[in-house]
């Protein structure tokens, strides 16, 4: 009945044709598309409130309020059919809106009819707006380039985006939607992250329409066109290419200098000859203790290596470079703190937060904070019964006072296998979760707190123990939002593996952001790729192709020769059979 | 479609059907054979073909072209014939010459070629559903592989409203546990999916929920990639063993609901 209202109401409505609702079959059909694709994620009932809700991050949009972040429309308008379209049809990457390119283009419109009906606002002519005109990219100029880095500077992107666009702006560990859920920056050197899509129009659009619901302003009303196209050239030039290239393998390649740690300079000049991979990396959901929102999605890594040692060398950005807290690869994870949802409906109850209650205190005994209160601690204040109703929430509810401290710390671990494979079974590993009690794994693992490299021996992640059987160094730097970290160990070893020239030697990675409460199991991790030792010295290329040419160049001639010798005694009167003649001309074919 | 890069087979097709209208004499044939499937090997396919597999098989085919070729005195001298004018005939001079240079260059470029393939991990071979166990213990009960049925699949039949809640509990079990590797649309396709190799399981296709019983998927829940043998590379799988997150009942309810998701039935039991 209220539909039908609706309905009858808008029909009354002179508003240029903009509301469109669809029909009651539309919108029905609709549902049913919704009930099985979307629901799971943004609820039943349109509210953002689904099954897969408190688990991931960003939250699935709320249809109930009207706030839509990809449109073309002016800030704080609603976004236009077309703009809901390109969002299904391709999802937003690196979230866990997926594209939908099985839906047809009419159950596409069905769904955009029904979710418009989640909120009254669609039926209101004064929330809607002419689509922005997007003119075509400006000629990427180093002036024009320079001139958008004015820009970018003026008008301040870099206290969220940061300096170079890593994403590591001084505001960026504060930055929460209107829902009060925190907001991760874009990176703008990462396009293939972009959530509004990578092209120059898509940048564009952001900057003229704003995020709507997030700190990204619109800049239409205060930067002109042309300083907007110019400020599209600048963050374009900061990206890393249009896609992450994700490789398999790392090329150790062989050098005759010394490595050393301690001389930064010669170091990089070192590295600058040997090729960059970037590895995707996800959250480790496999063992408990899970990360379902990592916040590193990819780490590059390098490797040189000289008679007696091999270096390898990491990259990946972080927000912030967490260098207080502690992390190991055992450190111990509540089952509440996989998921951020779960306790923030026991906090409903409990009505505080994580921090506000238990974090600033010594729940840690001698790594509690420093600025800890103390007034209480925390097993005895709620005497082990009900940690969960009260610390297991809201943890996020602390972003209104400003980041939450660094109870964790950043940290990285490359994981090899404890030794190689047998010849007989080639493809045997380890089991990529820190091994197995047949096959151990090693890790070298770096606390940024600390900046050196501790080595661990995994046989499985209940059984992670330090060893000192190999030394491993490592240095540390953190610049602009990216973590570096260099190591250094002895190619051959007595109880782990040794790197042999031409061996393919498994290696994995884990990266830990202390912001986003990673420690353990709760990490980001990837899957066992290769590091490839290149032959120190390179073999030459020239004979072998010379000698293919020269030997098919002289069968050509045998055969030729072969052919008119016959041809000629032919003629000169002998018999010849075919058959013998073949024979020689067959390989020539 | 079958994986296939469609207008280059088409392209082959082609000039295979305008040579049988010109009526190309043996050696043309034999030479439109062995480049045409070497084009096939090399274009033809959406996902590329190992090369050491091409190259076997070319090798193969190149020797029974020869066989065929010396099979018979005509069909012989139908290949030979032609070689032997290019090469005696002075108007071929010219041809012949040219033939002498490209050869040896066209091995040169081969071996150039070969010398400069990126360099890639080494892969391995992987039995997508190996063999289960005959029977496995899961939350203290013991499973008979070769019996075990999802035992709330009747209520399909019995009662339509339990099984509507049997299926609602496995959305929510799919949409708290799997989607981020095996997709919102269980097209193996979830966000994580890009960062895991092997990758994880398309219930979508065809090829794998029907032709599987439910006790094997229900072992694959269970057991998750540590449960797998050797031939299954268990050390690269991401797949959990569910038993450490879910209760049985929430497993064979998410299984339901894999199913019932994409439109399929589990293999019946003793369905070969």
């Amino acid at each position: 009945m209220a539909t039908l209202a609706a309905a009858v109401l808008l029909v009354a409505l002179p508003a240029g044709g903009q509301v469109d609702l669809g029909t009651e079959e539309q919108r029905a059909a609709g549902k049913i598309v919704y009930d099985k694709y979307c629901g799971q994620c943004h609820g039943d009932t349109g509210d953002g409130n689904g099954y897969a809700t408190p688990r991931v991050k960003p939250k699935p949009r709320d249809f109930t309020t009207g706030t839509y972040k990809f449109r073309t429309t002016p800030n704080g308008m609603l976004p236009t059919d077309d703009d809901l379209r390109r969002v299904i049809e391709i999802g937003a990457p690196y979230t866990s809106m997926p594209g939908w390119p099985n839906l047809t283009s009419a159950e596409i419109q069905n769904v955009i009819y029904y979710i418009k009906s989640f909120s009254p606002d669609f039926e209101n002519p004064d929330r809607y707006g002419e689509p922005i005109e997007i003119p075509r990219p400006l000629e990427s100029t180093e002036e024009s380039i320079a001139r958008g880095r004015v820009v970018y500077e003026e008008q301040g992107c870099a206290a969220c985006h940061g300096e170079v666009g890593r994403g590591d702006g001084p505001s960026a560990p504060t930055l929460v939607n209107d829902k009060g859920d925190p907001i991760k920056v874009a990176d703008l050197t990462q396009r293939w992250t972009y959530r509004g899509g990578a092209t120059k129009e898509d940048i564009y659009r952001t900057f003229s329409t704003g995020l709507n619901g997030t700190p990204m302003p619109s800049y239409a009303d205060s930067l002109e066109i042309e300083d907007r196209q110019h400020l599209v050239n600048y963050v374009y030039s900061l990206g890393d290419g249009d896609d992450p290239n994700y490789g398999t393998l790392i090329t150790a390649v062989y050098s005759e200098e010394p490595i050393d740690l301690e001389d930064g300079e010669t170091l990089d000049a070192l590295f600058e000859t040997a090729p960059m991979t970037r590895f995707p990396l996800v959250g480790q959901i496999s063992e408990p203790g899970r990360n379902f929102f990592p916040s590193v999605t990819s780490i590059e890594a390098q490797a040189v290596y000289n008679r007696d040692e091999i270096a390898f060398r990491v990259r990946w950005h972080d927000l912030r470079a967490d260098t207080s807290g502690r992390n190991s690869p055992s450190l111990e994870v509540p089952m509440w703190d996989e998921d951020n949802g779960i306790g923030a409906e026991a906090a409903d109850d409990g009505g505080d937060d994580f921090f506000g209650d238990a974090g600033g205190d010594d729940f840690f005994g001698e790594f509690g904070g420093e600025e800890a209160p103390a007034e209480d601690d925390f097993f005895g204040d709620s005497g082990g019964d009900d940690f969960f109703g009260d610390g297991g929430d809201d943890f996020f509810g602390a972003a209104d006072a400003g980041p939450p401290g660094a109870e964790f710390s950043d940290a990285v671990a490359l994981q090899f296998p404890a030794s190689l494979a047998p010849e007989e079974t080639p493809e045997l590993k380890p089991y990529f979760l820190y091994g197995d009690s047949q096959n151990p794994v090693d890790l070298w693992f770096v606390n940024l707190t600390y900046g050196v490299a501790d080595t661990f021996r995994g046989r499985g992640s209940e059984s992670i123990e330090p060893t000192e059987a190999d030394i491993v160094e490592a240095v540390t730097s953190y610049d602009q939002g990216e973590w570096t970290v260099t190591y250094k160990r002895r190619r051959s070893s007595r109880a782990g593996v040794s790197f042999a020239e031409q061996q393919y030697t498994p290696v994995a990675f884990s990266v830990w952001d202390g912001f986003n409460r990673e420690r353990g199991n709760k990490r980001a991790l990837s899957s066992w790729f290769y590091v490839y030792t290149e032959p120190s010295v390179q073999p030459a290329t020239t004979f072998p192709i010379v000698r293919a040419a020269v030997i098919v160049l002289v069968l050509e001639l045998l055969v030729v020769f072969l052919v008119r010798r016959r041809a000629r005694r032919q003629a000169a009167g002998e018999e010849a059979a075919g058959g013998t003649l073949a024979a020689t001309e067959a390989p020539a074919v | 479609m079958l994986g296939l890069n469609l207008p280059v087979v088409i392209v082959l097709a082609a000039v295979g059907g305008v040579l049988a209208w010109r009526r190309a004499n043996t050696l043309t044939w034999l030479l439109y054979t062995w480049v045409a499937l070497w084009a096939f090997f090399k274009y033809g396919f959406a996902v590329p073909i190992p090369r050491s597999v091409a190259t076997i098989y070319l090798g193969i085919t190149g020797l029974a072209l020869v066989c065929f070729a010396s099979s018979s005195r005509e069909r012989l001298s139908e290949t030979v014939q032609p070689i032997a004018r290019l090469i005696l005939e002075p108007r071929y001079r010219l041809a012949l010459a040219g033939l002498l240079v490209a050869l040896p260059a066209l091995a040169a470029y081969n071996v150039y070629a070969d010398l400069n393939v990126p360099l890639e991990a080494p892969g391995f071979g992987r039995e997508v559903h190996p063999p289960p166990p005959t029977e496995m213990t899961v939350h203290d009960e013991t499973v008979d592989m070769a019996t075990a049925e999802n035992p709330y699949l009747h209520y399909n039949h019995d009662d339509p409203e339990l099984y509507g809640e049997h299926l609602e509990n496995g959305r929510r079990v799919y949409y708290e546990n799997c989607f981020w590797c095996h997709g919102d649309g269980m097209g193996g396709d979830g966000m994580f999916a890009h960062g895991l190799n092997p990758v994880p399981s398309n219930f979508n296709d065809v090829g794998t929920l029907p032709i599987l019983q439910s006790s094997f998927v229900h072992w694959r829940i269970a057991k998750g990639a540590p449960g797998l043998p050797g031939a299954g590379t268990p050390w690269d799988s991401m797949m959990p063993a569910w038993e450490k997150f879910l209760t049985t009942e929430e497993m064979w309810d998410v299984n339901l609901f894999i199913y019932d998701f994409n439109g399929y039935e589990p293999r019946a039991l003793g369905q070969h």
